[in-house]
């Protein structure tokens, strides 16, 4: 038999071990029902009515059609009186009302006043008062606002707006921290699992260690991008009918880059997590050996969370943290394609690399099914 | 045939194996027999490829063994191990597939094993759900899916009963062609005698004996059993001429012939004095040739 085949298979049943696995299925359900909620819920509560505002009279129904139309989605609901608006507002029928006072109106809301709405009849009540104030005076309003124009300019455009970026900073580095540990444990705990079970003696004799070590990377990372590519897809997509098209055309290249990254990163990381399950003898000793991939994802996680751009900047060439700070990096800007070309690159032969030297850790520590192995240990060589 | 030579290993200080060399007949079953630390399993895993000697070598009709030739071995280890959450069937196919078997034929010879063993119905069941007799079972028929050219079994039979020993050695003997060389190795001497046809004694990392069973329980002069009619004393046996007698116990006696004589003759001349109730050749038991060797 060539030896090529003994890794297909040795990957095909690290999948279909998973796929049969409920407490997998599960967590996957668990996680598309998340983005599904994280999509649906803002799209519902953000097309709901605009606030009712209970007026008396037209010149109330004038300011707040006024508001509606600065952008501040209100509209008038008239009422008999002052003391039958009171009575709306505190029966929930209407959400505040707009009443004449002393000098000028009133904001009557039950327990508090919503402060975009407050703002918004504010500033509108304020436009119509000087409208009718400069007119009095025999100017009008524009001659009024002479040089008081305030416009903005962007050097430099940010494609999104900041909170859409944070967001998906900070969505491709849950996704990218959480599968990876989770696929790495899977990965670290079916190594520790054929070492228990002693069936590693077997397979040892039956195929090349290397060919093991190669199937269950294979198997995994397959199973961890298609987790992956699932909740991207079932997001964009969610874009799409959440009528976020923009963000969309903005967030597909990266998110293609992304799962580039997310490979090569994983891969890079799947030797880590199989040694940590080499040199461990029981699931219990998992939490110890796992130690320095963990890591290896946590401290990258939260440079880029918390990190400056120029710390993000860096970060985007670092093996393994690339792949959370390159995407990131694409989405609030342009980014040179030779850049993100070359960070690749760099996962890459970082990636190689850890595979060589895992694998030869690996064969040395996985026959060891009587104790914990150190790292020292196996490095030395023993 | 397959033969070790000269195999050494040692693991830190201690010296597990020592110079080790046997071979291993092809349609003959060989035990494989020493105390606990004898380094049995460190030979069978050196056979199999899954620790490295410090030197010597393991042969296969006369040349270094390949890894391409060493996968068709089966192997069971003795710490047993199979995939507890993993369905009967899967498992084996599984294995036949790591093997080098195609998926149908993997799936057609774990269908005929698991009837061989009276697992059939189970196919489809968790192997954790199994008692530990039928989880045994479904090991050996994993050492045994790829139809293997030579067999290393670790203590195949510990902890089984004597009728799943029975419908094992019965399987082994049913699957296992006359070409294929058998290795196992037991503590359960008695099961040893009975079913192999060459013996390998390790004792303390070093070879001790080895050969058939029939020549290693030969002795140098041949021994006889006599016991004597009526509880009628057999200490006058001593004064026979020819012959020395190595233990009296009132009418019983162990003699051994020293000179040319035939056993018919000695019989002849106890039988002229004395009524015998039974004369019998002694045939050494093998845990009297074990203690013997491992002394």
């Amino acid at each position: 038999m060539n030896p090529s085949a003994a890794w297909r298979i040795v990957a095909e049943r690290e999948i279909s071990t998973k796929l049969r696995d409920k407490t997998f299925l599960a967590s996957t359900a668990f996680m598309l029902v998340l983005v599904v909620a994280s999509m649906a819920v803002p799209a519902l509560v953000g097309s709901g009515d605009k606030t009712e505002v209970a007026v008396v009279g037209s010149p109330g129904a004038a300011v707040v059609d006024r508001a509606d139309q600065l952008g501040g989605a209100v509209e008038p609901t008239q009422v008999a009186d002052a003391e039958a608006a009171e009575e709306d507002v505190r029966a929930g029928e209407v959400d505040v009302a707009l009443l004449p006072a002393q000098d000028g109106y009133e904001v009557v809301g039950d327990a508090s006043v919503d402060t975009p709405t407050l703002e918004s009849l504010r500033e509108a009540l304020t436009l119509q008062r000087l409208e009718v104030n400069a007119e009095e005076a025999g100017v009008t309003l524009d001659q009024l606002a002479e040089g008081a124009q305030l416009t903005e300019r962007l050097l430099d455009p940010a494609p999104l707006p900041e909170g859409a970026v944070w967001a998906l900073t900070f969505g491709f580095a849950m996704v990218f921290y959480i599968t990876a540990i989770s696929f790495g444990m899977v990965l670290a705990q079916s190594v520790v699992q054929e070492k228990q079970s002693r069936i590693v003696e077997i397979l040892a004799a039956a195929i090349p260690v290397r060919a093991l070590l190669a199937g269950k990377v294979v198997g995994n990372t397959i199973m961890g991008l298609g987790q992956v590519l699932l909740l991207t897809f079932t997001a964009l997509v969610g874009l799409r009918l959440t009528g976020r098209g923009d963000i969309l055309a903005e967030v597909a290249g990266p998110a293609a880059w992304f799962a580039l990254f997310f490979v090569l990163g994983f891969v890079a990381l799947a030797g880590v997590w199989a040694v940590a399950g080499s040199v461990a003898t029981r699931n219990e000793d998992l939490q110890q050996t796992t130690l320095p991939a963990q890591a290896l994802l946590f401290i990258p996680f939260f440079a880029v969370l918390l990190g400056s751009d120029r710390v993000i900047e860096i970060a985007s060439f670092v093996p393994i943290a690339s792949t959370i700070a390159m995407p990131v990096r694409m989405i609030s800007g342009d980014v040179p394609v030779w850049e993100a070309v070359a960070a690749a690159g760099l996962v890459l032969v970082v990636a190689a690399g850890l595979i060589v030297l895992a694998a030869s850790l690996y064969e040395r520590s996985l026959l060891q099914t009587q104790r914990t192995v150190t790292y020292r240990e196996l490095l030395r060589g023993r | 045939m397959l033969r070790v030579r000269r195999l050494t290993r040692s693991y830190g200080d201690s010296t597990v194996l020592d110079d080790v060399s046997f071979e291993v007949r092809p349609g003959r079953i060989t035990g494989f027999v020493g105390a606990n630390g004898a380094g049995k399993t460190t030979t069978m895993r050196i056979i199999l490829g899954v620790l490295a000697p410090d030197s010597g070598t393991v042969e296969w009709d006369g040349s270094p063994l390949t890894p391409e030739l060493r996968r068709r071995f089966g192997y069971m280890p003795e710490e047993r191990g199979l995939y507890p959450k993993m369905k009967v069937r899967d498992q084996l196919v599984f294995f036949g597939r790591l093997h080098g078997y195609g998926k149908e034929a993997a799936a057609e010879r774990a269908r005929h094993l698991l009837h061989r063993l009276g697992l059939a119905e189970r196919a489809d069941d968790v192997l954790e759900t199994l008692s530990l007799g039928n989880q045994q079972r479904v090991q050996i028929a994993a050492a045994l899916m790829h139809e293997p050219v030579a067999l290393v079994l670790d203590e195949p039979f510990s902890g089984l009963d004597p009728h799943a020993v029975d419908s094992m050695v019965q399987l082994l003997r049913d699957e296992v062609t006359t070409e294929v060389p058998v290795l196992f190795s037991s503590h359960q001497l008695d099961l040893v005698e009975r079913l192999c046809d060459d013996l390998v004694i390790l004792s303390r990392g070093r070879l001790v004996a080895a050969g058939p069973v029939e020549a290693l329980r030969r002795q140098e002069r041949p021994r006889y059993r006599v016991v004597l009619a009526d509880d009628a004393d057999a200490a006058w046996l001593r004064d026979l001429p020819e012959l020395v007698v190595t233990d009296v116990d009132g009418p019983r006696a162990l003699v051994e012939l020293a000179g040319t004589e035939s056993p018919s003759t000695l019989l002849k001349r106890i039988v002229d004095r004395a009524r015998v109730e039974e004369f019998a050749p002694d045939v050494r038991s093998l845990s009297e040739i074990f203690k013997e060797v491992t002394r």
